[in-house]
């Protein structure tokens, strides 16, 4: 699934010579799904008033919301291959001051998630209908004003905001938390977990979701493999920062069949 | 005089009954002074919780959605705690909003470091959209909140407890500009916040000692109104500042920045040293401790001669 997707985030990644590819592989699918399937955007109106909105909080993993924009139509190609380059658009994290469709500039973890719920906060107040949606790492899930605002948003009945967290094993490494999706019930938040790569889950978890101004706050964790697609990229080693190399490359376009 | 926290509460019942885009966010303080404006804008008003960097950046959130927040809590909670939240969700991505602290300084003089605030000029100044202010008498906030709370700024006003008991007609004060509140020929008294009732005080001292004091006083730190104290600096060559700030990043380098130049300049300032306040007392005396006294700004300026 995706396969010319991620093989655009390694081209683009290796003519930036800087960015995070297994990370973007894990929450490639999810972030693609919102975009084709769920959020009501219009790439000509990015700022459009009715448009739903879709905050990347863990930011490094901003190349997979690049490649997706893109495909949408938001950004083009040329933004693409200037990626962390003078006079380029796109940095190592997303900047709503510079990228059409980004809707917050992240990058310290621990924001975008906040952001998210106070948007959610600021529609309810103007009565809109406009959905809001973030997507958290796990590693991100340490942080402590994420707890600070699953607590305010289940307290404030943001039944408009969803958050996905993509559980690909990053906090493991370090801080464990285990069952994550326990934790945001605890919280009194509405939890499902999904496999983040199977399309299906993807699109039923997204189905089940009802959005109100009254209502609990919702959470997918969406279980995921950093790395996914690629048999040497998976998992948490040496390739978290690294650069693909020529044969490297080619290897990596045999296992994504292009 | 009204009490400055009954004045910030009214300002926003003002304000807020006016313009439905206005938003309060607390952080479990000023709750009960707050109840009329709850009452005047339902649904705008939340006392959100003990998570100051949270209430600081869903804030940030509130403004991405077309609102006006408006931030209150105790000042080293916002400005020191939540700082990346200020730079990031707020500046960085040229969102505005507002920001309305108490615990100016060392107000909480019995409370210790923890509720002391006296570098945040300093810091905030560092970010490219703020607007800094420290109005030290009902009608200063007021009007200097009526007056930009609206613009593309991240505003933050610094209200004192003790005000300096000089009433301004609102048309005096204007947003960004310094006020002359005494002429004078000798020496020029660039003074901020509640400390003008000090600096009023020593002037009237020194006249009675044949040195006729000119006091500026400055609402608005930043932008700040260089012209003012340039034309007095060139006149009088003899400064003294008076601040509740460190003598780092405060209206003192402001100060020093903008009459760099000028020949033969005498400066000194009162403000609080590169040490923490380690004691305990009344406001007044830790004043004293600082310096900040009619007595020793007398000393002081007449050191300048």
């Amino acid at each position: 699934m995706n396969n010319d997707l991620r093989l655009k985030i390694v081209e683009m990644i290796r003519t930036a010579g800087e960015g995070h590819i297994p990370s973007a592989f894990s929450i490639i699918d999810i972030i693609a799904h919102l975009y084709d399937h769920v959020l009501k955007v219009d790439p000509s109106k990015p700022d459009w008033d009715e448009r739903d909105y879709f905050i990347l909080s863990k930011g490094h993993g901003c190349a997979a919301l690049y490649v997706v924009l893109e495909k949408h139509g938001f950004i083009t190609q040329h933004d693409l291959n200037t990626k962390s380059k003078p006079g380029g658009i796109l940095g190592g994290h997303p900047d709503r001051t510079k990228v059409p469709g980004a809707e917050a500039s992240t990058g310290s973890l621990g924001h975008g998630a906040v952001t998210a719920m106070g948007l959610a906060l600021g529609l309810r107040i103007r009565g809109k209908r406009n959905r809001v949606f973030a997507l958290l790492g796990d590693g991100e899930c340490n942080e402590g004003t994420i707890w600070e605002t699953a607590l305010v948003a289940s307290n404030l009945k943001l039944g408009n905001l969803c958050f996905v967290v993509d559980e690909n094993g990053s906090a493991a490494q370090v801080l464990p938390m285990t069952d994550l999706s326990r934790k945001w019930e605890a919280f009194g938040w509405e939890a499902q977990d999904i496999n983040g790569h199977d399309g299906k889950e993807l699109a039923a978890a997204f189905e089940d979701l009802s959005f109100n101004f009254t209502g609990k706050p919702k959470v997918i964790v969406a279980h995921t493999l950093k790395g996914k697609g690629v048999g040497f990229l998976e998992g948490h080693g040496a390739w978290h920062y690294k650069i693909p190399n020529d044969t490297e490359y080619a290897a990596i376009r045999k296992e994504l069949g292009q | 005089m009204k009490e400055m926290r009954q004045e910030f509460a009214d300002t926003l019942k003002e304000v807020g009954t006016a313009d439905q885009r206005l938003v309060v966010l607390v952080g479990d303080i000023s709750h009960f002074r707050l109840v009329e404006y709850a009452k005047a804008c339902p649904g705008r008003y939340y006392n959100v919780g003990i998570c100051e960097p949270t209430i600081v950046n869903m804030a940030a959130g509130l403004s991405m959605a077309g609102l006006i927040p408006v931030v209150h809590t105790i000042a080293p909670f916002i400005v020191e705690r939540s700082f990346e939240q200020i730079k990031l969700d707020f500046c960085y991505q040229k969102l505005s909003g507002n920001i309305i602290t108490v615990g100016s300084a060392f107000d909480y003089s019995t409370l210790g470091c923890s509720h002391h605030c006296y570098g945040d000029f300093g810091m905030l100044k560092t970010l490219p959209s703020t607007q800094l202010f420290f109005p030290a008498s009902p009608v200063e906030l007021n009007t200097l909140f009526k007056q930009t709370y609206q613009t593309n700024h991240l505003n933050y006003f610094r209200f004192p407890k003790e005000t300096h008991e000089i009433e301004f007609d609102a048309a005096q004060v204007i947003v960004g500009r310094g006020m002359l509140v005494r002429p004078g020929r000798d020496l020029t008294v660039v003074v901020t916040g509640p400390q003008l009732k000090n600096a009023m005080l020593a002037a009237t001292d020194l006249s009675a000692q044949g040195l006729d004091a000119e006091v500026l006083y400055y609402p608005t730190i930043k932008p700040f109104d260089a012209k003012l104290v340039l034309d007095s600096a060139k006149k009088t060559r003899r400064v003294l500042v008076l601040e509740e700030h460190s003598q780092f990043g405060g209206l003192g380098d402001e100060v020093l920045r903008c009459t760099r130049e000028i020949s033969e300049l005498k400066y000194d300032t009162i403000a609080i040293k590169a040490e923490f306040i380690r004691g305990y007392g009344s406001y007044a005396e830790l004043c004293a401790i600082v310096g900040l006294t009619p007595q020793n700004i007398c000393a002081k300026a007449k050191a300048l001669r």
